[in-house]
């Protein structure tokens, strides 16, 4: 339950807890105010009757004397006296009238049975007064069983009254106590909830706000995969954690996105410090030769003595040829500038694949006797002509057998061909040394263009990692592929397959 | 200028060994030659000469292997170790001195400033 709706039940609780309190007052005093009004009429209930009880008494005294007296005396009565004997009669007739209005309900049955016997009394007593001068009435007031009888109901009444009283004494001390007791049950259960509900919330709300500030701190202070654990939370704070997480995933992506790329910028910055530091030396090697020969020649021509041409010619000779490397290295960086920017083109002719691979095998024969190799030519005679790019295919081989020697000291190298039974007019050439070999990871790379295998590799071995780039471009631009197949330690073994003739490969293609 | 000693030259491109040999002799210095790392440590223990001039990229054993060979060994260790190197960077130079080399000096070479570097380490 989220918490805005805990928070309202719990005050709609309180609330109704409230309510029932003030209910229950005034029920409490209506009540109370009820039972204390019929109390009340009890009491004056029975007060009257002790009065009507009083007057009774008296005017039968006063019947029996008066009663005597006739006998007696033959006494008169005056019409004075006649008139007051009315007149007190009537009134203890209305006051039993009056009783009876308070007798409502329960007495009401008792009540009926006093006003029928009294009524009979005071009729008896009335016909008394009014005949007692007529001395041929008979008069017999000694009878006291009329009086007796209304007595007697009287106190039967006022006894019933006395115990409707005391019920309903009962009754109020009872509505009291009730009205109390549900006074104080609600106000205690409210106290109780209000602090229930208050333990909760402060709880609450400090559990998830350490939760969100620890979590605050630990990816402020870089720890990004940190996540608020809110499994339990399913209040508006734990919709906060949940949003602060997802805020978390999206600055971590992008972090890592930042990383990324800086790390493939540096990667691309280092490659590229290499790369330079690697063309410088590979320019500096020839140049090195150019002007250490030029000045040398120069100082000697400056000594006195003959100058031994032959040796001269040879010097100049050296400088020539450290021109032309230069060159070349310019042309493969300019190569793969071209061909980077799509501008490089095939020309073709007709050649004998086996010539062009003799004439690099011979370039290359000084560079093989240093590191002590073996090169070995296999099934090379039964090779197909091919109308493809000569100068191409030379510099592809060049590079390939370059490379094998750099990387094999006193091995072997061979270089093989077999034409493809599953693809006429195309040839597969395999170049095999028995050198340091490659792992995976630098066979990934080895034909990117500035990447040698790793780059401690240039340190050792020297060289711009533009060969094989060249030789890959230079395959594909021929129609055809080539491929490695290497292990540390273990060798390498580049295969290249190339159609006889790039414009057909293209045309079946 | 005119110096006496003896160097030995480490250097496996035919071409640049002879020039440089020509322009040492010339210089006045004799000149023992080696052409990979483990020749230049075998020299070194047999011939004493008085200062080396070594390339890094040297087939069979390096430059730097052999300079920090040379370091170790308490008989050829007091021969000053000139790095002779077309690799350039500060990288490079931190290199070669870390492998034990005395001094450091690119290609293609300055030889009026290497002949002031192998009087200075001659002499010291």
């Amino acid at each position: 339950m989220s918490l805005r709706r805990q928070l309202t039940l719990s005050l709609v609780t309180i609330l109704v807890l409230f309510a029932v309190n003030v209910g229950t007052h005034f029920w409490g005093s209506f009540a109370r105010n009820e039972s204390m009004e019929a109390y009340r009429e009890s009491v004056s209930a029975a007060q009257l009757s002790t009065e009507i009880e009083q007057l009774l008494e008296d005017q039968r005294q006063q019947v029996l004397i008066l009663a005597t007296l006739r006998e007696t005396t033959e006494d008169q009565l005056e019409r004075k006296e006649l008139r007051q004997a009315e007149e007190s009669i009537g009134a203890i007739g209305n006051k039993i009238q009056r009783l009876g209005r308070l007798s409502r309900g329960v007495t009401e049955a008792d009540y009926d049975a006093l006003w029928e016997s009294s009524n009979q009394l005071l009729k008896g007593w009335l016909q008394f007064y009014r005949g007692y001068n007529d001395m041929d009435f008979d008069l017999d007031m000694n009878d006291p069983l009329p009086f007796l009888e209304v007595n007697q109901r009287l106190q039967s009444l006022e006894q019933r009254q006395a115990f409707i009283a005391s019920q309903r004494a009962n009754i109020i001390d009872r509505t009291i106590a009730l009205t109390d007791r549900i006074t104080v049950i609600a106000f205690f259960s409210s106290i109780f909830l209000t602090a229930i509900l208050g333990y909760y919330l402060v709880s609450y709300t400090n559990r998830s706000l350490k939760r969100l500030k620890k979590g605050t701190e630990r990816i402020g202070n870089g720890d990004l995969n940190y996540r608020i654990n809110n499994i339990d939370d399913t209040g508006e704070l734990g919709d906060l954690a949940s949003a602060f997480n997802d805020m978390s995933d999206k600055l971590r992506n992008a972090i890592y996105d930042v990383r990324r790329a800086r790390d493939a910028a540096d990667k691309a910055n280092a490659a590229k410090s290499v790369f330079l530091a690697n063309v410088s030396h590979e320019l500096r090697t020839p140049l090195n030769a150019i002007i250490g020969y030029s000045e040398m020649l120069q100082d000697e021509m400056g000594d006195r003595g003959d100058i031994n041409r032959e040796q001269v010619q040879q010097d100049l000779g050296t400088i020539g040829n450290s021109g032309q490397q230069l060159l070349t290295l310019i042309d493969d960086i300019l190569d793969l500038s071209k061909i980077e920017t799509g501008k490089m083109s095939l020309y073709c002719i007709d050649f004998n694949p086996a010539d062009i691979i003799h004439q690099a095998c011979d370039v290359l024969s000084p560079l093989l006797k240093k590191n002590q190799n073996e090169l070995y030519l296999e099934s090379l005679q039964q090779l197909p002509n091919f109308h493809s790019d000569a100068a191409k295919f030379r510099q592809v081989f060049t590079n390939l057998l370059s490379n094998a020697n750099k990387f094999t000291q006193q091995g072997r190298i061979s270089v093989s061909a077999r034409t493809l039974s599953e693809r006429p007019h195309w040839v597969e050439f395999a170049v095999k040394d028995t050198g340091i070999g490659m792992s995976d990871a630098q066979i990934d790379k080895v034909f990117d263009a500035f990447v040698q295998a790793d780059l401690s590799t240039s340190a050792n071995y020297g060289g711009t990692g533009l060969g094989l780039a060249i030789c890959r471009n230079f395959c594909e631009l021929m129609g055809g592929s080539i491929r490695v197949k290497s292990q540390p330690g273990g060798g390498s073994t580049f295969t290249v397959q190339l159609p006889t003739d790039p414009e057909s490969a293209h045309a079946i293609a | 200028m005119k110096t006496a000693g003896t160097v030995l030259l480490v250097e496996d491109n035919e071409l640049n060994r002879n020039m440089m040999v020509r322009r040492l002799k010339r210089a006045g210095l004799d000149v023992l030659t080696a052409d990979n790392g483990q020749q230049a440590l075998d020299t070194m223990l047999s011939a004493q000469p008085s200062i080396v001039l070594m390339d890094m990229n040297l087939p069979i054993m390096d430059g730097w292997a052999a300079s920090r060979r040379a370091k170790e060994d308490d008989n050829i260790s007091h021969i000053p170790i000139i790095a002779l190197t077309a690799h350039a960077t500060e990288d490079h130079k931190a290199y070669a001195l870390q492998a034990g080399c005395d001094d450091y000096a690119t290609k293609p070479v300055d030889f009026p400033g290497l002949l002031v570097k192998i009087q200075k380490l001659m002499r010291s």
